[in-house]
């Protein structure tokens, strides 16, 4: 309880750290529409892939330095030599990055999708959509960072990309599926097992990695 | 009777892209027992720490652990969150300690710095943060690269009472130091 309550102080006192990412989120969504003609039908049509391409940008910008910090004053060793489990730690510290940046972008993504498309059902279905992706997209691009901890946050962005495109590709079905009422429940039970299989497994692979960076 | 050793150090060796570091390092460290690790800069005293806490592996050589409970290190870096409070960087800590956070606060000349942030603290002052961290502590066998780096002479008398008091209570120290702590312990020095 202690080590979540600790992560949570920890990103909650860096401002930058969560509010940051969620200011550049409402930039971009507010600013594409300035970008496009002021006709609702053009606007909804490039919402939904302005959307995905915004969570995913903020997501990035917010594991940028997820254990960069850790590492640098020497709190990666510390919690590498005690027992309880490396993964845990970064399970949670992932799911409180996800509680503090996640969740409000899900929440005002689904109301620029309410402003957007004026429909209460369409934000409704989103929800659950952004939050799931937002989540997945926090875990693989973790997973990204820890691979090159030392060696700055590009290169794990573009080792990560690849494993991020099926996602997109999937999140646009969805949109898809939602616009003509089929499949929705489908695809959420396909991306809650994503998740479920990533949840597990990506601490864990981290949990390695940082390991074989201290070592 | 056969003393049960905590740590067991048997021809430890560790290389460094063909370089030797150091080499057949064997050593025991027993309950209530002490190792003051000696060598000039570089000689490995940091990486001997930590082989000793498992972060690193031995190019040969093997070491073996018969803890009951996790080890407590303190290192080059102080693993303290800059822009924390005091308290707030402590609240890892469980403070069960015989001894009041309050009385150490004082001992360490901290007392009034609880709800300062640590990035307002000088660097010795931060040094004592972390070794705070130490005293609260109740692992069995602590382990300490450089503890008197930046503490004023009364924290130094103050670290080397609270080592020697640790020790009467079935407690193990393994600590590299240039500074003589003056207190009973086992040296080896990776030099020779």
């Amino acid at each position: 309880m202690n080590i979540l309550y600790f992560e949570f102080l920890k990103l909650r006192k860096k401002s930058r750290g969560w509010l940051g990412p969620i200011l550049v989120f409402i930039l971009i969504m507010t600013a594409f529409p300035l970008t496009v003609e002021f006709l609702n039908e053009d606007l909804e049509q490039a919402f939904f892939s302005i959307l995905w391409i915004a969570v995913l940008l903020v997501m990035m910008l917010a594991t940028e330095d997820i254990f960069l910090e850790d590492f640098n004053d020497g709190s990666l060793e510390q919690l590498v030599i005690h027992t309880e489990s490396l993964s845990f730690v970064i399970g949670v510290k992932i799911l409180i990055y996800w509680a503090l940046i996640g969740i409000p972008v899900s929440v005002i993504g689904s109301i620029y999708c309410l402003g957007i498309t004026s429909s209460y059902e369409m934000a409704l279905l989103i929800f659950p959509v952004l939050l799931i992706s937002s989540y997945i997209f926090l875990n693989l691009f973790c997973f990204g960072n820890s691979l090159t901890l030392t060696k700055g946050s590009v290169l794990g962005t573009l080792i990560t990309m690849p494993l991020l495109l099926p996602l997109l590709v999937v999140l646009g079905k969805v949109v898809i599926a939602i616009n003509l009422g089929l499949n929705y429940f489908d695809f959420l039970i396909l991306l809650l097992g994503v998740l479920s299989i990533i949840i597990v497994t990506i601490p864990l692979i981290i949990s390695f990695v940082i390991r074989a960076h201290l070592e | 009777m056969t003393m049960t050793y905590l740590i067991q150090a048997e021809n430890l060796s560790y290389k460094i892209n063909e370089k030797k570091l150091f080499q057949n390092i064997s050593f025991e460290v027993n309950a209530n027992s002490a190792l003051h690790i000696t060598g000039s800069n570089g000689s490995g005293k940091t990486t001997l720490l930590r082989i000793i806490l498992g972060i690193s592996k031995p190019t040969r050589g093997s070491i073996e652990t018969n803890l009951t409970s996790d080890m407590c290190y303190l290192g080059h870096k102080n693993a303290l969150k800059q822009y924390l409070t005091v308290e707030d960087n402590l609240i890892l800590q469980s403070i069960q300690h015989n001894k009041p956070l309050d009385t150490l606060l004082k001992d360490i000349d901290l007392y009034d710095k609880l709800d300062v942030v640590v990035s307002n603290l000088s660097f010795g002052q931060q040094k004592k943060i972390a070794l705070l961290k130490v005293f609260l502590n109740e692992s069995e066998l602590l382990v300490l690269d450089e503890p008197c780096v930046g503490l004023d002479g009364k924290a130094q008398t103050f670290l080397t009472s609270f080592l020697q008091e640790e020790l009467g209570k079935n407690k193990s120290i393994i600590f590299s130091s240039h500074i003589n702590l003056n207190i009973d312990a086992k040296s080896i020095n990776l030099d020779n």
